[in-house]
């Protein structure tokens, strides 16, 4: 029986390049039992040639890595006993129902609990006895779902699992990763949404081209996190409002808005509002990832303060990425 | 009009398959006309004229005529049609299950324009198999240093290019009219061989000659366009039957809906989709379809299968028995003349007993043909399939090693190819309990068992590429290309003394020369095939395991 004290993913300068494509560089992380880990980057930028390295279906070029304390490739076959898998841009069997689709693979795992499997088809609204090309892509996604979540596995290990889910659904998978991992067990999720992973993860990695650049918790990366804010007033503002408010980085007026790029706590932005022009709409959004990164990270993973972020700075990590 | 663009990457697509495949012919006809010249010919001048007309053997044979006639009229014909179909069923049947034809019809082109673009570059690619097979059929001789005095080897081109053409555009239309490939590419290929078997066994029979005509081989192998220059009439009735072909596809891929990703849904699954038929056969049975991988990658090569099992059965089993005791009594009579030793130096069978008429029109060319089909198509699709279809993440997320995969698709593609070999059993000894030929049930047994480890051959040497490259093409055609070459070099080198030595090297020389119809299983042979067969799979194993997984 595995403990609870072993690293659920731990990974030693887990390199991978394909030919002259270095895809993954000198990657080290630990991920813990009972955590929701959220692994963050853009296109292109290596997390699902982290995740297939890890899964043994290719082979690092260099580096370590273990699942529940076991080596990824040696003790692979015991290490899917415990593995819940749900590929980037998924691909099930056109011919099959979902039904039976679910069945075979419950066999090849020895057998699973169907009553949690309709349970969670429930969850998902998902009908099962359709066959799987008569599916729309995001029902499709569903199947992929239910297929990892089934197993109650230890090890979760989802890519980009919300492609194709209605909000309300992304919701419900959100909501399942949390229940997962309040039962001790952990969810590693690939994803390139920020929003998403802020949402249910407990810590982040962030990787850009190949390298893991920041390793965070959500608390930490969410004061981080630049917002666009955009007040739209019924005169044109005075701009000079928000000066000496802290973390307020840059003010746009355009004729009767406003738009503050911004970072510190609401409340002190709130509290600059006066004089008695009305306010009649604000609204409000992440920055994109690799405008935090540009903000607050260099390519070796060093915290940079966001105040001497300059022109250098974006020179030099567009040099990196 | 024609769209370069589409017309150019097909072509790109395409270009290696029918280079390797025209090439490997041209090289084997080089060696058969090496084999042919080392023989003392004269020993057909002595045959009967009937005998020689049936093996398409004019009297003044020479050396020329003999190899333009044994390697290009048949496996010629077959292999550069067979290629013309393979590109002529993936042309929008193709796009349609890798998903790409919406993306391709995105732009601004109607469907017409792309189906004959692709149609177009059917037609080149084609014409660019039978320009090699016309370079090699043109050197050979000059390095050599035979004659060709007589010989019409254009015209001979030009009718394999036609011949081939016809199956190309069938399959092209067929796939333009359904959408499904496999459906194309199989109908095709089924009119193709069944016409080959009528085109040659009806005309033996008294009576029943003029039905030889109501199948497109028959203006292809009753031409002779070697020793008789081009036959317009028959070229017309081929070409006739491209046009209406072309007309077809149009129509056909214009009035429906287009498909999407639809890999591998058969009509047997819709049949087991359906409400009723579930309700007879209970659920039961659809979970034992899903209960391991050996019993899905079965199921999922059921329809190839059952077509290549019906057509062994009935047609090259069954009714060959009643063809066999239809054939006029003079053939028979005739072949019986016949010394032994002079039907094996000219390579045919004898014909008058139950025994040679089966090794003749079965054994030698169709069983190997099902085997391979069957064992192949499996070893191909079984690991670098999977790759393709992007699921192979997904099985191999599962409790199972890399090892035991690769071990359960080959025993479900030995399972399937096994049963083949059971078929052509079955069909052969149900075709002489029919006719009362009192064939021997141990011997029929004993040769459809080495055709099945023939097949089980290839179909490793295919699993093994498949492991290692994760490509179904490229495997398929590869260990094809290779049982083609091993076929001919065993046919042809046994006609010279100096070359026969080499047949040895062929695994097709450990399947029939024993007379296995007649002496019964030969086991050093049987046992050569298995040892043949164990190698590639112990292979394909240790080569999958080391491999990076494909992202499809």
């Amino acid at each position: 029986m595995i403990g609870h004290d072993v690293a659920a993913i731990k990974t030693e300068g887990l390199t991978k390049h394909y030919d002259d494509v270095k895809a993954l560089i000198d990657l080290t992380v630990t991920v813990d039992q009972g955590e929701v880990f959220g692994f963050l980057g853009p296109n292109g930028a290596g997390k699902t040639t982290t995740i297939r390295t890890i899964l043994d279906e290719i082979r690092p070029t260099s580096g370590l890595a273990w699942i529940l304390g076991m080596d990824c490739h040696d003790q692979s076959v015991e290490i899917r006993h415990q593995l819940g898998y749900l590929p980037a841009d998924l691909a099930l069997y056109p011919n099959m129902t979902a039904r039976s689709l679910l069945t075979y693979f419950a066999n090849l795992r020895g057998g699973v609990d169907w009553t949690y499997v309709e349970e969670l088809a429930e969850r998902l609204d998902s009908d099962l006895d359709r066959r799987l090309e008569d599916l729309s892509s995001g029902n499709r996604q569903k199947v992929g779902l239910i297929q990892a979540f089934m197993n109650r596995p230890r090890l979760l290990v989802m890519d980009e699992p919300s492609a194709g889910l209605d909000p309300i659904m992304q919701r419900e998978l959100q909501t399942m990763m949390r229940e997962v991992a309040a039962e001790g067990r952990t969810v590693f999720l690939s994803s390139h949404a920020l929003g998403e992973v802020q949402r249910v993860a407990d810590r982040v990695g962030i990787i850009r081209a190949g390298r893991l650049v920041a390793l965070e918790t959500v608390a930490d990366l969410r004061a981080k996190a630049l917002r666009r804010i955009e007040f739209t007033f019924e005169r044109p503002p005075d701009a000079s409002m928000f000066n000496g408010v802290p973390g307020v980085r840059d003010v746009t007026a355009d004729n009767r808005h406003l738009v503050v790029s911004f970072d510190g706590t609401m409340q002190a932005l709130l509290a600059a509002l006066h004089d008695g022009n009305r306010l009649i709409d604000i609204s409000t959004e992440d920055a994109d990832l690799d405008e935090i990164f540009l903000t607050y990270y260099r390519g070796d993973g060093a915290h940079r303060d966001p105040a001497r972020s300059n022109e250098r700075d974006r020179a030099e990590a567009e040099a990196v990425g | 009009m024609m769209l370069v663009e589409v017309f150019a990457k097909t072509l790109v697509d395409r270009w290696r398959a029918m280079t390797i495949g025209s090439m490997v012919l041209g090289l084997m006809f080089l060696g058969a006309m090496a084999a042919y010249r080392t023989i003392d010919i004269s020993v057909y001048t002595s045959l009967p004229e009937a005998m020689l007309s049936m093996m398409n053997v004019p009297a003044d044979a020479d050396v020329a005529s003999l190899a333009y006639g044994a390697v290009f009229t048949t496996y010629g014909a077959l292999t550069l049609a067979g290629l013309a179909i393979a590109a002529g069923s993936a042309a929008i049947a193709g796009e349609e299950r890798s998903g790409t034809i919406g993306l391709l019809l995105a732009n601004p082109i109607s469907r017409a324009n792309v189906v004959m673009s692709k149609a177009a570059s059917m037609a080149l690619l084609t014409t660019f198999g039978a320009v090699i097979l016309w370079v090699a059929g043109r050197v050979s001789p000059l390095i050599l240093d035979v004659s060709t005095a007589g010989i019409h080897i254009e015209a001979l081109i030009l009718h394999l290019l036609i011949n081939a053409l016809f199956y190309g555009f069938l399959a092209w239309a067929i796939g333009a009219w359904t959408g499904r490939r496999g459906l194309a590419a199989g109908m095709s290929s089924a009119v193709m061989i069944i016409g080959l078997v009528a085109a040659g066994v009806l005309p033996l029979i008294k009576g029943w000659e003029d039905l030889a005509r109501l199948f497109p081989w028959y203006y292809f192998a009753h031409s002779s366009p070697q020793l008789n220059g081009v036959d317009v009439g028959h070229l017309a009735v081929l070409t006739a039957g491209v046009v209406g072909f072309v007309a077809i596809g149009i129509v056909g891929v214009d009035r429906r809906d287009l498909r999407d990703r639809t890999a591998g849904v058969s009509l047997l699954d819709r049949v087991r989709a359906n409400p009723l038929v579930q309700r007879l056969v209970g659920r039961r049975l659809g979970r034992a379809w899903v209960s391991s991988i050996t019993v899905k990658t079965m199921s999922d090569h059921q329809i190839l299968a059952i077509v290549v099992g019906a057509v062994m059965f009935l047609l090259m089993g069954l009714a060959m028995g009643p063809m066999y005791s239809a054939m006029s009594t003079e053939l028979l009579e005739m072949a019986d003349t016949l010394p032994e030793e002079l039907l094996a130096l000219v390579g045919g069978e004898d014909m008058s007993t139950p025994e040679g008429f089966y090794q003749a029109e079965t054994f030698s060319m169709m069983a190997p043909i099902a085997t391979i089909a069957i064992a192949a198509a499996m070893g191909g699709r079984a690991l670098a399939g999977e790759e393709a279809d992007r699921t192979m993440g997904l099985l191999l997320a599962s409790p199972i090693s890399r090892t035991r995969v690769v071990l359960e698709k080959t025993l479900a593609m030995t399972a399937m190819t096994v049963g083949v070999g059971a078929v052509i059993f079955a069909g052969v000894m149900g075709g002489s309990w029919i006719s009362d030929l009192g064939m021997n049930a141990a011997n029929v047994a004993a040769t459809s068992a080495l055709a099945t480890l023939l097949g089980l051959l290839f179909g490793a040497v295919t699993l093994a590429l498949s492991a290692a490259t994760g490509r179904v093409a490229l495997s398929v055609y590869t260990s094809v290309g290779l049982a083609l070459a091993l076929y001919l070099m065993n046919a042809f080198f046994p006609l010279s003394d100096q070359l026969a030595g080499w047949a040895r090297w062929s695994p097709f020389y450990y399947y029939l020369t024993d007379n296995p119809l007649v002496a019964g299983m030969p086991w050093g042979h049987g046992a050569v095939l298995v040892a043949l067969t164990v190698v590639p799979v112990l292979a394909a194993v240790a080569l999958f395991n080391r491999r990076d997984l494909r992202q499809g």
